[in-house]
Formats: structure tokens, sequence, C-alpha cells
């Protein structure tokens, strides 16, 4: 039995208002802008030192020249190994890194306020005075390289990889990570050349949030940075964004994957485009989050993944809209056909009122919380002043949230999703997806984990003919050097999908997700031998009542060929 | 200087209800913001070992309705007030929180007293978030490289089944539940006698009591679980295993060792030597391997916190022309210079001001805050440790690390497993 009172959700407490106070603003005569936010909350200050130039600016010649930058600045000074200043930085129980993303470079800091004077004087000592010694420069190159090659085994890197390459053509923003050719013919002189352009106070702006008297503080960046010499703001000259006029799809073909990762994505907008504040609605409506259409539907409708989402991706000089999911394997195609019908429903139907009001009432509540530490407050401040937002951004954002009308959601909609000529990239088992997805693209490609381009016509053979009917008790000759090993198959079929046992002389495994795809048996059993798990993978041809094929097995180096009969 | 620093301390205020419902309350009134952390005492260490994942599959369970909330609707109570919300599964326990703006508070105490009490375990709700689980298992697990080593060395590290199985648990299992399996687990261990409440953030003290009164107070206790037996023998279970990781790139290994329960000087002293050898650029393994003999690409370590036996990890993705035999002599080396001389004065500064920045940055946050003194109540039955415990972790000598390290970390009594890449196609 249940109270009244536990029937319906309970209405609010009064609310308390909240609001972020301006922070103080100025410039110094050679251009840098200071920002300083006063918070005695807690003995703590958060730094950044943000310049307005990324891995999109890097020359030409010269890929990943600004992500090298950054990681060599706190390598080695006139003043300091690699060594010490991470142990003059760690000593204090701080941290100070310097990072590049596509259109900004960032020396961050964080310290007890105590530090502050040993912070400031580690900042300019990066910013200043790096040396880029050639053996960290070397040790750079190489742990970069092999971090790509690693990179590569992951199938969020490979999609993206993909995804960025359609979407941006020429444009900087499809290269989602320097080649490793690139990076092994980085110089130190271009570096020191690089750091000496680009590192100028008229391109800066330092931001500090924390435990800090305003004037006092402004003083020291002052007597520090107050000498740092401007130079030229170099303009960029970007290529132009590819236009798209029919959907296609691109596979990464990774063999054996569990899953398939799925995005589908088109251009959007930049960050300060007038129609984000819409767009960022309709999206929370239609994927950004756990309570969204999207992720109810393929998650808690289907249980298709763990997780189904959409997001927009808004640059400084554009951006992208993307809906993703990691699905398994065997409904990529029924999740295609979900997410194309919440993509269309969206574009065709007016967000209804409560939806949209749920989606902004998330919005505007959410934002205090990210206020509430200093690096959420710094990051949302950085935001402001680097994407060339509004003064009064998070002063005004929770009611330009609020002023969101369902027309406007409906025009952003339609105006930003197209679902008719988006890019589809799925990295997952290519012979089980080419099958599944093929129906919703007009041109279909495949590249191999390595990004080359393999030929579209080696897939989907084996689904040209009729599933093979498996089923029953197969006696195997295995060759195991040159000894004929007899090894029983008891197999059940039930549509594509086989189950049963294999039985050698040393033991029996279970044969389970077997696959039969036209003549072709694909099985994996596993078996105890000798109190260690055995893992064999079967494949096999079947023709009739016979069977040709290989076994493999981590503990026999190559595989195994075997012929073998039904038995009657 | 910091060993001068003084905490500023969190004003906590404990109480019981009648039906043993832990509740803690913690006001902050700096953003109007509140969060609500409601911590089980139930993790994968109290699952029957035909029964694995159990205490994992619930935690999705619970975002399945209850009498007076429908099916996912948990999820979007929280959104559209403008919240956040998680739950979570470790070996310790399994925990569900929220941060909303301030005034929200009952809408919060609300949600999460509804499940407490009538949580809707029906056939339908098992069946999809067991399908629901087996997507997170191939995501997080399956279709990872080196997805399944932690899971793996737990194995070997510990011999007791309580400690040594997965949480994410087996397939097999969950597939064997029924409804009944699930409805009397529910009525064991999620009784409010078996949690903790946690308030923090802008609330009044008054009226935070009464609506935890209101909601909560008239659920009824259990009888308390069963007794539960995490010791473990000193030795580890097994020292060496091989594992073929279709996904993985690169052979990579990982090291671990079984070392004391949380909070005693044994487990602050080897979490602190830790720190000193993986955490950070200025750290004796990173120095050693990532720069000074540049063998790896990757290095990480970190110490899994238990009630009971836990243990500390160290591993590596070595570049691939590197011999493994020799990067395991150098930690072996590192770790046994630690143990013979001990940290110098430099790390022991270093480590009492990570200590103290830590703290402090973690306690700017109200769902952090909650977090930290849900799990100080749950374990340890207090949780002012909020405000004492940095002083119990700074006041671990040089000397203690030194004589710790040599008696835990060695190479006879340590799990080792290499794992090797496997062929995909």
């Amino acid at each position: 039995m249940t109270e009244d009172f536990r029937k319906t959700p309970p209405g609010s407490l009064d609310p308390i208002p909240f609001s972020i106070a301006a922070p103080f603003r100025t410039t110094l005569p050679n251009g840098l802008k200071i920002i300083v936010f006063e918070d005695k909350r807690f003995p703590l200050i958060s730094y950044r030192l943000a310049f307005g130039f990324g891995d999109a600016n890097d020359p030409d010649d010269a890929g990943g020249l600004t992500s090298a930058l950054t990681s060599m600045l706190s390598e080695g000074t006139e003043s300091y190994s690699s060594r010490q200043l991470a142990e003059q930085i760690e000593r204090l129980g701080a941290s100070v890194s310097a990072s590049s993303s596509d259109d900004f470079t960032i020396v961050s800091a964080s310290a007890l306020s105590l530090y502050n004077a040993d912070i400031l004087r580690l900042i300019s000592e990066i910013v200043f005075r790096p040396t880029f010694p050639e053996d960290e420069l070397s040790l750079y190159r190489r742990n970069t390289v092999e971090n790509l090659k690693f990179q590569r085994s992951q199938p969020n890197f490979l999609a993206n990889e993909q995804t960025a390459r359609l979407l941006y053509g020429q444009h900087p923003y499809a290269k989602v990570s320097p080649s490793a050719e690139e990076v092994e013919k980085l110089e130190r002189q271009r570096l020191t050349d690089f750091h000496r352009e680009k590192l100028i106070p008229n391109n800066a702006t330092f931001i500090v949030v924390g435990d800090v008297d305003t004037s006092e503080l402004v003083k020291e960046i002052e007597a520090s940075f107050g000498d740092w010499q401007p130079g030229e703001v170099a303009a960029a000259d970007f290529a132009s964004l590819p236009e798209r006029s029919a959907r296609t799809l691109t596979i990464v073909d990774r063999p054996g994957s569990a899953q398939s990762n799925i995005v589908l994505a088109n251009l959007a907008i930049e960050r300060n485009h007038p129609d984000y504040f819409s767009l960022l609605v309709m999206n929370q409506v239609l994927g950004a989050g756990a309570s969204s259409r999207i992720f109810m539907n393929l998650r808690e409708e289907k249980g298709y993944t763990y997780g189904a989402y959409s997001r927009l991706d808004t640059r400084k000089r554009a951006g992208d809209f993307e809906a993703t999911a990691e699905v398994r394997t065997t409904v990529t195609g029924e999740s295609l056909k979900e997410f194309f019908y919440e993509l269309n429903r969206i574009r065709d139907d007016t967000a209804l009122e409560q939806e949209l009001m749920d989606a902004k009432n998330f919005l505007t509540g959410v934002f205090p919380i990210r206020a509430e530490t200093q690096e959420g407050l710094i990051n949302l401040i950085v935001s402001q002043q680097l994407y060339g937002l509004p003064e009064d951004y998070l002063q005004t954002y929770r009611d330009k949230i609020s002023a969101v009308t369902p027309k406007e959601v409906q025009r952003v909609a339609k105006q930003y999703i197209h679902p008719e000529s988006l890019a589809m990239v799925i990295v997952g088992d290519a012979e089980e997806i080419l099958p599944q997805a093929r129906e919703y693209a007009a041109e279909v490609e495949i590249f191999d984990t390595d990004g080359k381009p393999r030929d579209v016509s080696d897939y989907g053979k084996a689904d040209t003919g009729e599933t093979a009917d498996v089923s029953g008790k197969w006696s195997l000759k295995v060759d195991f050097q040159g000894q004929q090993l007899p090894v029983s198959l008891v197999l059940t079929q039930d549509g594509d999908t086989v189950s049963g046992k294999l039985e050698t002389m040393l033991g029996d495994g279970e044969i389970a997700d077997g696959k039969v795809r036209g003549s072709k048996l694909s099985a994996v059993a596993r078996a105890e031998m000798q109190g260690q798990e055995v893992k064999f993978a079967i494949t096999g041809t079947v023709e009739g009542d016979s069977m040709t094929g290989t076994l493999s097995a981590p503990i026999v180096p190559d595989a195994l060929p075997f012929t073998g009969t039904r038995e009657g | 200087m910091s060993e001068n620093f003084k905490l500023t301390p969190l004003k906590i205020e404990e109480y019981t209800l009648a039906n043993g419902l832990r509740v803690v309350l913690n006001q902050d009134n700096a953003v109007p913001v509140v969060a609500i952390a409601v911590y089980y005492n139930v993790g994968s260490r109290n699952e029957r070992e035909d029964r694995t994942g159990f205490a994992h599959l619930f935690e999705h369970m619970m975002f399945q309705g209850s009498d007076n909330v429908k099916k996912a609707e948990h999820f979007q109570f929280i959104m559209k007030a403008g919240g956040t919300m998680n739950g979570t599964t470790s070996s310790e326990r399994t925990n569900y929180f929220e941060t909303l703006p301030a005034s929200q508070l009952p809408l919060a105490l609300w949600l999460e007293s509804d499940r407490m009490r009538s949580l809707a375990v029906t056939q339908e709700n098992l069946d999809n978030q067991r399908e629901a689980v087996k997507e997170e298992k191939r995501l997080r697990y399956d279709n990872q490289p080196y997805g399944q080593i932690f899971d793996l060395i737990n194995e070997m590290i510990y011999k007791n089944f309580a400690n040594s199985h997965s949480t994410i648990g087996s397939m097999e299992h969950l597939d064997a539940a029924s409804v009944e399996d699930i409805q009397e687990f529910f009525r064991i261990y999620y009784a409010p006698n078996n949690a903790v409440l946690v308030i923090s953030g802008a609330v009044d003290i008054e009226t935070a009591k009464g609506l935890v009164e209101t909601y909560f107070g008239d659920i009824p206790s259990q009888p308390l679980p069963p007794e539960l037996d995490v010791t473990e023998p000193r030795e580890v279970a097994s020292t060496y295993r091989e594992w073929e990781d279709p996904l993985a790139p690169f052979p990579a290994f990982l090291m671990g060792w079984k070392i004391p329960k949380r909070r005693t000087p044994e487990f602050n002293a080897l979490y602190l030597a830790g720190k000193l050898l993986y955490d950070g650029e200025s750290s004796r393994l990173y120095q050693k391997l990532v720069k000074g003999e540049e063998s790896v690409i990757q290095l990480f370590g970190f110490t899994d916190e238990r009630r009971g036996p836990s243990s500390i990890f160290v591993g590596a993705i070595p570049k691939p022309d590197k011999d493994l035999s020799k990067i395991r002599e150098t930690i072996t080396a590192e770790i046994k210079d630690l143990a013979e001389n001990g940290p110098t004065a430099g790390e022991m500064q270093k480590l009492h001001n990570q200590l103290i920045n830590d703290t402090v940055r973690t306690r700017q946050s109200s769902i952090a805050r909650a977090q930290n003194i849900a799990e100080y109540a749950l374990y340890d039955g207090n949780p002012e440790l909020i405000n004492t415990d940095l002083d119990e972790l700074l006041a671990v000598t040089p000397d203690q690390i030194k004589t710790t390290v040599d008696e835990y970390l060695n190479n006879e009594n340590r799990a080792l497993l290499d794992v090797k890449p496997g062929s995909s196609s």
C-alpha cells in the first residue's frame, strides 16, 4: 500500500538564486589579456595561459608541430632539465602542463594557493625559456610513433579518424592525429622558430581562478609577463569544407570485433554560431543524455547497446553533428534502422512541449554544478574567451537556453541533421556488418585498421549462397605434424547460429556462438585440457556431407588443416 | 609548510533512523547544489559462487522502476530537474548518487526511497537488463585491448572466491538467475539497515532531517545479511600466467601484490610507496622506464582499496622491441631501493603536498564530498574520518614506507600476468 504523498513526485523547495560574478579583466600593454576570478572558498588556485592557435594551424609541411611544441615545453628549459621540472612541480603537489587542441594551445596549472609565486615562476620558465633538447625531442618522436600504433587498436580512434576525413576533406579538422612520418621529421630548429613565432602575448589570455588578491596577482603577472614581446598573429587560410550529396558507408574492418562502433555524422555549426543554443536544446531532446530519445530507444527499449548518444562537436571554425553507439555486431542493421527513425522523427515532428521543457531544465540546472569547482569554472571562462563568446556569456547562459522555442528546435533539426546525405562510419567485423548495413548507403568503402583501402568485392562472398545445414555429428581427421588425429564435432543449428561440442582425445570443448554464412562455418570451442582452458577456432567449408577447414589454437603455431565427413 | 597545514573541518552530522538507515548530513552553502549518495553494503564480495555478477546486475535493475516510478523514469526525473546521476559497483559496495539544484532535495529523496522500498523486480526488467549488462561486458572488457587483464590478475592474487571473482561476473550465471533469486538478493542487501545515506551541499539541516524521516522512516528493516569471510592467506593464488589477447597490439604485463586492508598503517605506507613509484612524471618508474631506459609506451599503477586484503598493481606496455624481463628487473630494482633506503626527504615533501592538494581539491564538489563521507560511514562506521584521515596519511614515516615495502612488495609473492598479442584473423 502506498501513501498518497509517494504517488507523485514532490514539489521543490524554494529555489536558491545562483549567479556567477563577472570576473576582472584587463590587458597589458603588450596585448596579454588577463582575467581573474577571486574565489576564496578553498586555499587553491587554477591557471590557464591560453593561446589562440592550435593543431589546425600546423604548417602544411609540419603536421604535429603544435602538439610537439606543447609536449616539449616542459622537457627542458634554460634553468632546468625535464626531470628537474617534473620534480619541482610535483614537489609542490601541483600540476603544470601544456596541451593543444584543434584551435587552441593551453598551459594549465593548479596548486595550493601558498605556492602561487612558484607556479607563476614555473609557467614563465616553460613558456619563455624552453630549450627543446635533442635527446628529449628524439624520445618524444619515438614515443609518439609508438602511441600512434597503439591508438590504432582502439575502435573509437578508428571511427573518429574516418569520420573526420569524410566530413572535413582538405580542412585541417580532417586530421585527428599526425602521421608517423610527420612526427619522425619534426626538427628542433622548427620547434624553436615556431615557439618564437607563436607564443606571443597579443594572441594569449592569462586566466586565473581561486584564492588570490586580484590587484596583487595582476602586479605579479605584469612583473613576469609584462616584458614579453608581442609578435604578429598570422591569419589562417583554411580549405573550404566539402559538400555531401549522398549517404555513404565506410567500414573499418576489425575482424573478430565483438561490437560495431557506429558513427553517423554530418557538418553542423561552429561554436559561436547564433544557432548554438537552439541546437544544444535540440540535441538534448534527441540524444545527449540518458533520458534522450536515442538512448531510450536503442538501450532502454531495444537493449542493443550499453549507450547510444548524439553529440555536437562545435569548434572555432566549423563543427559537426554525430550520432554514435557501440552495438553488438548482430544488431548493426537494426540499430541503423532505429537511428534513422530518430533522426527523421526529430526533423519531422515538433518536439513535444514537455520534452523540450525537460531538456531546458536539464541544461539550466546542471550549469551551477559545472561551476562548483575551480576547474569547472575556469574551463567555462576559457571557452567564453577563446571562442569569442560575449563577455556576459556565463551570466546569460541560462536565459538563452530558456528562450529556445519548439519551432526553433524543429528548424535547427531540419537545417543541421541530414539523414539522406550523412556519413556512416562503422568499425567492426566487415563480413558481419556489410550485409546488414549495405542497404543504407549508395556508396560503400572498406578500410583496414591501418587506414588502407580494401577491395569491397572481397567481402560478403559467403553470403550469396544459401545457408548450409551443418547439424549432425562430424568425424574429422586433423593433420598434426603428419599424424592424423581424430576429432569429432557434434553440432546443432538454429538459423545461422551453431552450438555444440568439440570432442578430442585430450578433452572436450563447448561451442557457443558459432555461425554459418553460406557454406562457411566459423566457431570457437572452449576446451578444458589438463586444467587449462584452451580456445580452438574452427573454420570449415561444407559441401554436402563433407567438410574441409582448419583448427587453430594458441598452443600450436600454425592452423591445422582437417577433412571430415558427417556420420549418417 | 605542510607540517602546519590545517584542513578546515567539514560540518558533519550523523544519526540513525529507527529502521537502521545511517544518515550523514554535510551542510555547505557555497553553491546552491545538493548531492545525495546512497551506499548499499553489497558488492561482488557478497556474491555466491554460482551467482556472480548479481551486485552489478542490480545496479542496472535499480533504474528499472519501483511502485511510483516507472521504468527509466529515474533518469528522467533527475535530468529534467537539472541534475546528474549514476550508480557504480565494486567489490565493496554498490552506490547510487545524484547532484541537483539544492531546491530539488525532496525529489532525490523520493526517488531513492521509492526504489529502496519497492523496486520492481520483474521478469521483463531482468531480461532487458541482462542484455544491457552483456553489452557493457562486450564494450568494456571483450572489445577493448587489455580489457580483461584486471579481472584475470585478481583471480591470481586472491584465493578466497569472495575476493577473486570479477564484478561484471559470469554471463551464464546471469542467464541462470530467476526473478526469485533477484528478489531475494534485493530483500537481503537493499534493506535500510544495510545502507548509508549522505546529503551534502546547500541544505537546511532540519528540513533535510524531516524529509529523510518522511521518505525513509517507514521502510522496514531486514535481518542482517549473512556474515562474510574475506580472509586470505598471505600468499597469492598463482604467481604466473600467460594470456593471449586477440585485440592487443603489443605485449604487456601486469604485476600485482596482495597487501593489508585499507586504512591500516601498512596499506597507507604502500599507497604512498605506490605514488612514489608510478604516480606522475617525477615518479621513479616514469623517470626510469619512460625517460631513462625509454622502454615503455605506457606505465601505470594503482592500489585497489578494500575492507579486506587489498592489492597494488604495476603494469606496462613495453615498446615492441624491448625485453620484458629487463623492464621487470628495473621495477624490481626500484622497489628494492625503496625497501633498502626508503624515500628521500624530497619525496616525502612531494607526498605531503600532493596529499593536501588532492584532499582540498576533492572537497570543492558536493558529490565528491558525499561519496568520501559515505565510504567512511559505510566501511569504518565513522564519517568524521573525512576530517582526520589526511592526518593519518601525513603521519606515515619514511621508515614505515621502507619496512612495509620490504615486507610486502617482493617477487616471491607476486602475481605476474604476461599478455601476448593474439592473432585476430
